[in-house]
């Protein structure tokens, strides 16, 4: 099990449509949203690391957000082996990159 | 009120957040977030992934990381990660990871054509040994390598800098962070004589321009990006512009976004620097009181092989221009020459020659760069009217100049990662050091890095070939009798010559001059440009690769040994972040299987290397230096003795063991109960990393790079200290005396940095006195001309090639309305072209296609919207996508100075597969 806490940034005048299309995606709660700073809390629920990294990003696509800043993240129970590691991080060496040297 | 277990969790998780952004939580809220982590060891740490050096907050649990958090009390992120954050808990994870040394066998024994099998320590160790022997033997000092890394702790970049140009005295040890840093070093030493940036990232909150050249920050810093957009969105009068070749997400938030053709960057910046003195709005009190002007050659060449001996036939018209180069019409009007003239480089070896100039000839030298001219050059997007680009260079000139307005740049690849790469860095300084808007809060041209420690580790320590620790470097003689001093060496025991630096090495891979390798921290033949030539190297030339690696990269699966790693949190370690942030950690997890840190690889391997056999006299080709016999470093085997080393000791007894570490002794303290797996192993009861920084930090204490007492960095109350750090007290700003100890009192401004203060002057084209002038406290700004790229589209390979780091599956709408799983079944390999350049070549989106270049080919998917838009004419394709190998087709063009590969600018084609 995954669980993230989420910052959501958006101009004070989205943020009751910010907030709408938050809801409407599964696996999100918003938890808080406050129009004076722009700022919306949102906790994430997510089966995988996958799952987690594409919930954010589908996040950071939504109409008016302008940042998205993950604040903690919590593993419990969490023996999940990653099956390969998100397209973010190759670019780090000494994390992992291809699968094979392909043509 | 009765909640489940999940909904304890989630009330806990969103309190924290809440807290963090400072909104009211309820009671109950708050008493389930205590609840949640009371059984919970929270420690301070720093993220694995970026130079921005975000501080967060781990907790174990019974020996597991079991949650982070951006850490509230970090300066740099105030509590906030990116998605990269997440990561830190779950890197350590994937199924994949390596757990035992593993090397080609055949028949039971090394064989370069064998497959790979798990074989122990021991036997790793006795093969590694075996080869190093053989290889210097036969060939010395310059014969082995180690490629080290930005992403090194300071503790492993300075093991490896002893392991190598003390021990083995070979100055081939070159981090990855040269293809990602380089640039901003030789701009940071020729301006202002001492490495790294003088402002901070509180900068942000002080500016009121903020310019990005090169810098894709909403996707490549995140963190810092949150904090522009708080400043832009908190302040009518912010404002942001976006330089780039094409359009990326960082336009978004910005006011005016600037597309321009690859390397005219260096021609809008002499327009700025045009209109700065036109508008008489040049600080001739600061300039004056802090400058001085200063130019070098233009012919320097690509930072190509010298001759084609091993390039293929497609790649030779290109190589040619190492030695003769043709100027086309921009140039020549940028250059003060003739079009059609044709330039032998001469100066491809003393690219880096500079000379004092007057501010008259610095005048005419910008002189060409006119509005009119700039424009016509530069303009990236053809469908863009070139009154609206000028009207937009004009806007981008009055951000700079308006008196009012506090300048704050940041670069990163776009700039560092360029033919002109130093000279393009020095540029940023010319405008900032011309207005005299450098070196207080919000102005501040800021070179931003990608690795968390390019600059605490790669920079200070000194893993570069040239250089030794704290800025200073291999070929001065004081400096190396100074090193020598700390080290406890004879004298010229240090290599007085320059190593290979990485490209080179994957050069001498090929031409069979460097043997025997060790890479580290980084995977160089993924990383390279050009990379068949390395790959097919590596594979098939006579040598020995050694690949210490935590999952089977493509280096890996290159090397004849791979050694398994520890990676972050399962060792201790330091980082030194873009804003000179020393940040220390703790371990916090045993490494799995038989994975060990690289500060135990290379001490267990030092243990196998006598004295005897490396410090009698060597071979270096080459060697040519006074004191010294021609090819040759002297036995120092008879001083050493009179030390009271003797030549049977072992590396680690004389270099790393030494009396003064051995009482540096674990347990201790500042441990708090943390393991670590370094210490157990070895045996001998020292705390390595400990008694490594403090000797280490040795070299910078009092001479403007001082690191705090080892344990300052692990107190509840300190989130890292920006060096130097003297008196307890960290340096927000260099250069200033309002916050820098080093500026002599009553100066205000002073560029105190040491190195190449003492010009010959001449005029814009050549040096008419010889004699060098003291300039010491000065600053230069540099006169850098235009200068077009080796490559460019013709009739053949007609699309400009860029390449990024872009996390372009955020442009797709489609899963904006579910939570897929990690999904693999359509390939995410894309490269981006304009809708009428796929339209002209008969292709749609998402066809399979063709990419080829000069150096090679490979397949990928068109995709053709989204959130890079490219200009006509222009290929993206991202750096490192885990099915498209881009780096067989990219060009190993350098920066002659800083020897950085320039991954933006080659030529391809595209075509139906």
């Amino acid at each position: 099990m995954n669980i993230s806490g989420i910052l959501v940034t958006a101009l004070p005048e989205h943020v009751a449509e910010v907030a709408q299309s938050l809801s409407n995606l599964p696996g999100l709660e918003v938890n808080q949203t406050d129009v004076a700073s722009g700022k919306l809390v949102v906790v994430q629920e997510a089966a995988s690391v996958g799952a987690e990294v594409e919930g954010f990003k589908r996040i950071r696509v939504l109409p008016h957000v302008m940042a998205v800043d993950l604040v903690q993240h919590y593993f419990e129970h969490d023996n999940e082996l990653i099956d390969a590691i998100p397209d973010e991080l190759n670019g780090l060496e000494g994390i992992r990159v291809p699968t094979e040297l392909q043509d | 009120m009765h909640l489940s277990r999940r909904e304890f969790i989630k009330s806990g998780i969103a309190a924290s957040t809440a807290t963090m952004a400072g909104l009211p939580i309820s009671k109950l809220a708050e008493a389930a977030a205590a609840e949640l982590e009371k059984d919970w060891q929270w420690d301070k740490a720093v993220c694995r992934f970026c130079g921005v050096g975000c501080g967060i907050m781990i907790a174990t649990q019974n020996g597991k990381i079991v949650a982070t958090k951006g850490d509230p009390k970090a300066p740099v992120n105030k509590g906030l990660n990116c998605i990269k954050g997440y990561f830190n808990g779950k890197i350590m994870y994937g199924k994949d990871r390596l757990t035992q040394p593993l090397m080609r066998m055949k028949d039971g024994k090394f064989d370069k054509k064998g497959q790979f099998v798990p074989v122990t320590w021991e036997q790793a160790f006795d093969e590694m040994e075996r080869q190093w022997r053989k290889t210097y033997v036969e060939k010395g000092p310059t014969g082995v390598a180690i490629i080290g890394s930005g992403q090194y702790t300071i503790q492993e970049g300075y093991t490896a800098v002893k392991l190598m140009k003390v021990g083995m005295r070979s100055n081939n040890l070159d981090p990855n962070a040269r293809n990602c840093m380089a640039s901003a070093v030789a701009a940071f030493m020729q301006t202002f004589g001492i490495d790294e940036p003088m402002g901070n990232y509180d900068d942000i909150e002080y500016a009121d321009s903020i310019i990005l050249w090169g810098a894709n920050m909403a996707e490549c810093h995140p963190i810092l990006w949150s904090r522009v957009a708080d400043r832009r969105l908190s302040n009518k009068d912010v404002r942001v512009v976006n330089l780039s070749t094409y359009h990326n997400m960082s336009s978004d938030l910005a006011d005016l976004e600037i597309i321009f053709k690859p390397s005219t960057d260096l021609a809008i910046q002499n327009y700025i620097a045009r209109e700065i003195i036109a508008r008489n709005a040049v600080n001739m009190d600061f300039v004056n009181k802090h400058c001085v002007f200063s130019t070098g050659p233009y012919d320097i060449g690509y930072g190509m092989r010298p001759n084609s001996k091993f390039a293929y036939d497609a790649e030779k018209d290109i190589q040619a221009k190492e030695l003769k180069v043709k100027l086309d019409k921009n140039e020549a009007i940028a250059q003060r020459r003739t079009e059609g003239e044709e330039v032998e480089q001469k100066n491809t070896a003393t690219a880096d020659k500079h000379w004092m100039i007057s501010f008259d000839e610095f005048k005419k030298g910008v002189e060409p760069y006119t509005l009119d001219f700039v424009a016509e050059l530069a303009k990236g997007d053809a469908d863009e009217p070139l009154d609206k680009f000028k009207a937009k260079l004009k806007q981008l000139a009055d951000l700079y100049i308006d008196p009012k307005r506090r300048v704050t740049s940041f670069w990163t690849m776009g700039f560092n990662q360029h033919q002109r790469g130093t000279w393009v860095n020095e540029q940023a300084y010319m405008n900032h050091l011309l207005l005299g808007k450098i070196a207080t809060p919000g102005n501040s041209p800021f070179s931003l890095t990608g690795q968390p420690s390019a600059c605490g580790t790669a920079r200070e320590v000194g893993t570069f070939s040239h250089r030794l620790p704290a800025d200073m470097l291999v070929n001065i003689p004081k400096h190396r009798e100074i090193s020598e001093k700390v080290w406890k060496l004879p004298a010229k025991t240090l290599n007085p010559v320059p190593g290979s630096h990485i490209v080179k090495i994957m050069r001498d891979l090929e031409d069979g001059s460097v043997k025997w390798c060790w890479v580290q921290v980084n995977n160089p033949f993924q990383h390279n440009a050009n990379a068949n030539h390395w790959i097919k190297a590596a594979r098939e030339k006579d040598n020995f690769i050694i690949v210490s690696e935590a999952y089977p990269s493509v280096s890996a699966k290159v090397a004849d040994l791979i050694l398994p790693v520890a990676m972050i949190f399962e060792k201790w370690g330091g980082y030194g972040n873009a804003e000179r942030r020393t940040q220390l950690w703790r371990q916090q997890v045993p490494p799995p299987g038989q994975a060990r840190a690289d500060v135990w690889q290379m001490l267990e391997f030092s243990k196998r290397i006598k004295l005897k056999d490396v410090w009698g006299e060597q071979n270096v080709p080459g060697l040519k230096v006074e004191g010294y016999t021609d090819g040759k470093l002297p036995s120092v085997l008879d001083e050493a003795m009179k030390m009271g080393y003797s030549p049977e000791d072992s590396l680690y007894k004389v270099l790393f063991a030494t009396p003064e570490n051995l009482n540096v002794k674990w347990p201790d303290a500042v441990a708090k109960g943390h393991d670590n797996h370094i210490v157990s192993l070895l045996g001998d009861g020292w705390f390595v990393e400990k008694a490594l920084f403090e000797e280490y930090a040795q070299f910078g204490r009092g001479h403007h790079h001082d690191l705090a007492p080892f344990d300052r960095y692990y107190d509840d109350d300190v989130r890292g200290l920006k060096w130097p750090v003297v008196n307890g007290k960290e340096t927000a700003i260099r250069f200033n005396e309002e916050y820098d100890p080093y500026v002599k009192k009553g100066a205000g401004i002073e560029f105190y940095g040491p190195a190449l203060k003492a010009l010959p002057t001449g005029n814009l084209d050549a040096i008419t006195d010889t004699n060098a002038m003291p300039l010491a406290g000065k600053a230069k700004i540099f006169f850098r001309p235009y200068a077009a790229p080796a490559e460019q589209p013709d009739a053949n390979y007609d699309l400009w090639l860029c390449t990024g780091r872009v996390l372009e599956q955020w442009h797709s709408g489609t899963m904006t309305q579910r939570v897929p799983e990690l999904h693999r079944a359509m390939p995410s390999a894309q490269i981006w072209l304009h809708p009428n350049e796929a339209k002209k070549r008969g292709l749609k989106r998402n066809d399979l296609v063709w990419i080829e270049s000069r150096r090679g080919k490979i397949k990928a998917r068109l995709e053709t919207g989204g959130r890079n838009q490219m200009p006509s004419g222009y290929a993206f394709v991202p750096w490192f996508d885990e099915a498209v190998f881009i780096n067989r087709l990219t060009l190993d063009t350098t920066c002659p100075i800083s020897k950085e590969t320039d991954y933006k600018k080659c030529a391809v084609k595209v075509y139906k597969a």
